[in-house]
C-alpha cells in the first residue's frame, strides 16, 4: 500500500514539479547564452537581453527551491487535513504509511532539486574548458588517494558524505516539523492555520533552546578536556567527525519526535472541518 | 454479525457532548435511515464510524472491527462534502480508486460515469458542483462494501439526481450488506428504508421499522419526525 | 406503472395492494413472469426487503407463485383474479359511499348521481390507490 500511495503522490506532486525543472532547465540554457559572450558585444539590445536571460534563471531557481518546498507543506495540509482528508484518511492505510509515503516523496523532490539547479549551473557555466577542469579536478581526488595525502583527501570526502547526510536527514526533519505542527494546529476546532502556523514556531523555539542549553552544558561538564586528555588519537579531524555524527543522531531524534507527534495527533485527534 | 454496532458511544467536543450513551446495531442487508435535525449528531456518529474521530467513551464496532485500517476496507464512505481530489481526471480517480480497494467494480463504475454522460477524460474541477457529487456517489456505490456510510447523500441535490441516487442504492442492494443514510429530508428517503434511527442533541430517540411507525402510529415516519422534532 | 404511496399506511400493504392492481388490470398478466424484486423495488423507488415482504403476502394469498429457478409468475387461476378484482372493488365502492353519505345524499340519489354520469360520458378516471 505504501507503494501505491508514493505512486499517487508522485502523480500529485510531479505535476507541479516536472514542469518546474523543465522552466529551469530552460532558462539555463538561455543563461549560458549570456556565459558565452552577449554582455561582450557592442549591441545594447544584447547586453539587455543577456541581463534579463541570467534573471530569469535566477528566478527559476528561487522558485524551483520554494516551490518544493510550499508542495511539501501543501500537500500534508490540503491532502490529509482538508476536504481530501475525507477520502485519505478513510483508505485502508495507517497512518504511518501516510506520513511516510509524504515524506519519502518530499525528500525525493528536494534531492531532485539539489541535483536539478547543480545541473542548471553546469549547463550555464558549460563551455570546453569547465568540462576539462571538472574531470581535471575529479582525477585529481582519484590520484590523490592512491598517494600518501590520501588521508586528508579520504577524510574529506567523508566529511562531504556525512555533510550531505546531516542535510538531507535535517530536511526530512524539517518536514516532519511542519507536518506535526500542522497536524497539532488543525486538531484545534477553530483557527487551524493560526494554531498550525504558531506550534511551528513554538517547536522552533523549544529545538533552539535545548540545541543553546546542550552547548552551554558540553561547555561546562570539561566533555572536551576528557576527550583531548584520555583518548591520544582525539584530534581536530577526529572532534570534526564526532561532532557531525552526533549532529547526525540529534537529527534523527528531533525528527522521531515530530514524526511521534504527527501520528498521534492524526490518529486520535483528527478533527476535519 | 453486526455490520455496526455502538455501544455506549459517547464524543465530547472540549465540554460540549455531541453524542451521549449512544447504543444500537445495524444487521445485514439493512437501509437504515439515521434521522435528526441539523447538529444532532449525525455526522458525528458517521465520522466515528470511519475513525476520524475517536470516541471519548463507549465503543464503536465496525464488521467487529474497531475502526482503523482494516475496517476502512470494509466500509465506503460518501462524505457530506465533496472530497475527491479536485486535480484529478475522472479516470485517474477510477484508477486510485482500484489501486485501493479490492472491491472497487471499475465496470460498474464506467457504466455509471457513462449512463450520466460524464467524460472519463474531464478533471473534477472543472465540472460543476452537482457532477462532482455525483462522481463521489458513483465512486461509493461502485465498491462491493459492507457498509455504505451515505452521510446527506442527496442534501444539496436536484430533485432528479435525487431520484438517481435512490435508485442507485435500492439498485445496489446485498443482502449481506448494510447502508446508513443519514438526511433530514426523511419525506424522500422514507421508501427507501428498512428502519430509522432518530437522534436528538446527541441522544438516540428511537429505533424502529418504517412499517412499524405506520402501522402503530398510523402516520408516516416524515409526520412522526415532525411530531418528535417539533420546536 | 405509476407507483403512489400515502402516508397513513404502511409502505407494504400499499405495495400490495397496488401489484393487485397491476394484476386485475393486467399490467401483469396472468402467467406472466414478474420482475425480479430489485427491478420491481428500484422501480417502485421502495426499499428492497420491503417489496419481498409484499410479494411474500401475495404469494400466501394465492395471486402469485414462485418456480424455484424461473422466478415468480402471477397466478393463471382467472377465478382468483376475477376474485381480487371484486375485493378491490368493493374497497373502492365502500369508500366512495363513505365519502357521499358524508356529503348528505341518501342511496338513491347516489345511484341516480352515477347513473347520470356514466350515462353522458361512461366511467372516466379511476383512482388505483386504495
Amino acid at each position: 500500500m505504501l507503494r501505491k500511495l508514493m505512486k499517487h503522490e508522485f502523480r500529485a506532486t510531479g505535476r507541479i514539479m516536472l514542469p518546474l525543472y523543465l522552466i529551469l532547465i530552460v532558462t539555463s540554457f538561455g543563461a549560458n547564452l549570456t556565459t558565452r559572450g552577449l554582455l561582450s558585444t557592442e549591441y545594447r539590445i544584447l547586453d539587455v537581453l543577456g541581463v534579463l536571460l541570467v534573471m530569469a534563471f535566477a528566478i527559476a531557481i528561487v522558485a524551483v527551491c520554494v516551490m518544493s518546498m510550499v508542495v511539501m507543506v501543501q500537500r500534508f495540509y490540503k491532502n490529509l487535513l482538508q476536504d481530501e482528508g475525507y477520502v485519505m484518511m478513510t483508505l485502508p492505510v495507517s497512518v504511518h504509511q501516510q506520513i511516510w509515503s509524504k515524506l519519502i516523496v518530499s525528500a525525493v523532490w528536494f534531492a531532485a532539486t539539489v541535483l536539478m539547479i547543480i545541473l542548471a549551473c553546469c549547463i550555464v557555466a558549460f563551455n570546453v574548458e569547465f568540462v576539462d577542469e571538472f574531470f581535471h579536478f575529479i582525477g585529481d581526488i582519484f590520484r590523490g588517494i592512491m598517494r600518501e595525502d590520501a588521508y586528508f583527501i579520504a577524510n574529506g570526502t567523508a566529511f562531504a558524505v556525512e555533510g550531505i547526510v546531516l542535510c538531507f536527514l535535517g530536511s526530512c526533519a524539517m518536514c516532519l516539523q511542519f507536518y506535526a505542527a500542522l497536524a497539532v494546529g488543525h486538531s484545534s476546532a477553530n483557527h487551524k492555520m493560526v494554531w498550525s502556523v504558531g506550534m511551528f514556531f513554538l517547536f522552533q523555539f523549544v529545538i533552539q533552546f535545548l540545541g543553546s542549553m546542550l552547548v552551554i552544558l558540553a561547555d561546562g561538564t570539561g566533555l572536551d578536556v576528557f576527550l583531548t586528555n584520555f583518548l591520544p588519537q582525539f584530534n581536530g579531524v577526529a572532534a570534526m567527525h564526532a561532532v557531525l555524527i552526533f549532529c547526525i543522531v540529534l537529527t534523527v531524534i528531533y525528527g522521531a519526535i515530530f514524526y511521534a507527534v504527527t501520528t498521534f495527533f492524526l490518529k486520535k485527534r483528527l478533527n476535519l472541518e | 454479525m453486526s455490520i455496526l454496532e455502538c455501544k455506549d458511544l459517547c464524543k465530547n467536543y472540549g465540554r460540549v457532548p455531541a453524542l451521549d450513551q449512544v447504543s444500537f446495531t445495524v444487521e445485514p442487508g439493512r437501509i437504515v435511515g439515521l434521522l435528526g435535525p441539523n447538529g444532532s449528531g449525525k455526522t458525528t456518529l458517521i465520522k466515528l464510524a470511519n475513525g476520524l474521530l475517536t470516541p471519548s467513551s463507549g465503543e464503536i464496532l465496525v464488521c467487529g472491527m474497531a475502526p482503523g485500517k482494516e475496517s476502512h476496507a470494509c466500509v465506503s464512505y460518501l462524505p457530506e462534502r465533496t472530497a475527491i481530489p479536485t486535480w484529478m481526471s475522472a479516470r485517474q480517480l477510477l484508477d486510485f480508486y482500484e489501486d485501493f480497494y479490492a472491491d472497487f467494480r471499475r465496470d460498474a463504475a464506467e457504466e455509471m460515469l457513462a449512463h450520466l454522460n460524464i467524460q472519463a477524460g474531464q478533471r473534477i474541477k472543472q465540472m460543476s458542483k452537482g457532477t462532482r457529487e455525483k462522481v463521489q456517489l458513483i465512486m461509493v456505490m461502485s465498491r462491493a462494501a459492507k457498509l455504505y456510510l451515505l452521510d446527506e447523500p442527496i442534501g444539496g441535490v436536484d430533485p432528479a439526481t435525487r431520484d438517481y441516487i435512490l435508485s442507485t442504492i435500492i439498485g445496489n442492494y446485498n443482502p449481506e450488506a448494510a447502508v446508513v443514510i443519514s438526511t433530514h429530508l426523511i419525506s424522500d428517503v422514507e421508501k427507501v428504508l428498512d428502519e430509522v434511527i432518530f437522534i436528538n442533541q446527541g441522544r438516540m430517540v428511537l429505533q424502529s421499522s418504517v412499517d412499524q411507525i405506520r402501522e402503530e402510529k398510523g402516520m408516516s415516519v416524515d409526520e412522526l419526525f415532525r411530531e418528535v422534532f417539533r420546536c | 406503472m405509476k407507483w403512489l404511496f400515502s402516508n397513513d399506511a404502511p409502505i407494504y400493504t400499499q405495495l400490495i395492494q397496488q401489484i393487485k392492481v397491476g394484476i386485475v388490470s393486467g399490467a401483469f398478466p396472468p402467467g406472466e413472469r414478474l420482475p425480479s424484486v430489485r427491478d420491481l423495488a428500484t422501480e417502485a423507488g421502495v426499499n428492497p426487503n420491503t417489496m419481498q415482504r409484499a410479494l411474500m403476502e401475495l404469494e400466501r394469498d394465492g395471486l402469485v407463485y414462485t418456480q424455484r429457478t424461473a422466478g415468480r409468475f402471477v397466478t393463471e387461476d382467472k377465478n382468483m383474479i376475477e376474485q381480487a378484482k371484486r375485493s378491490l372493488a368493493e374497497r373502492h365502492l365502500k369508500t366512495f359511499l363513505t365519502a357521499m353519505l358524508r356529503l348528505g345524499f341518501q342511496r338513491e340519489e347516489i345511484i341516480d348521481l352515477l347513473r347520470q354520469e356514466s350515462g353522458e360520458e361512461g366511467m372516466t378516471h379511476v383512482d388505483s390507490g386504495v
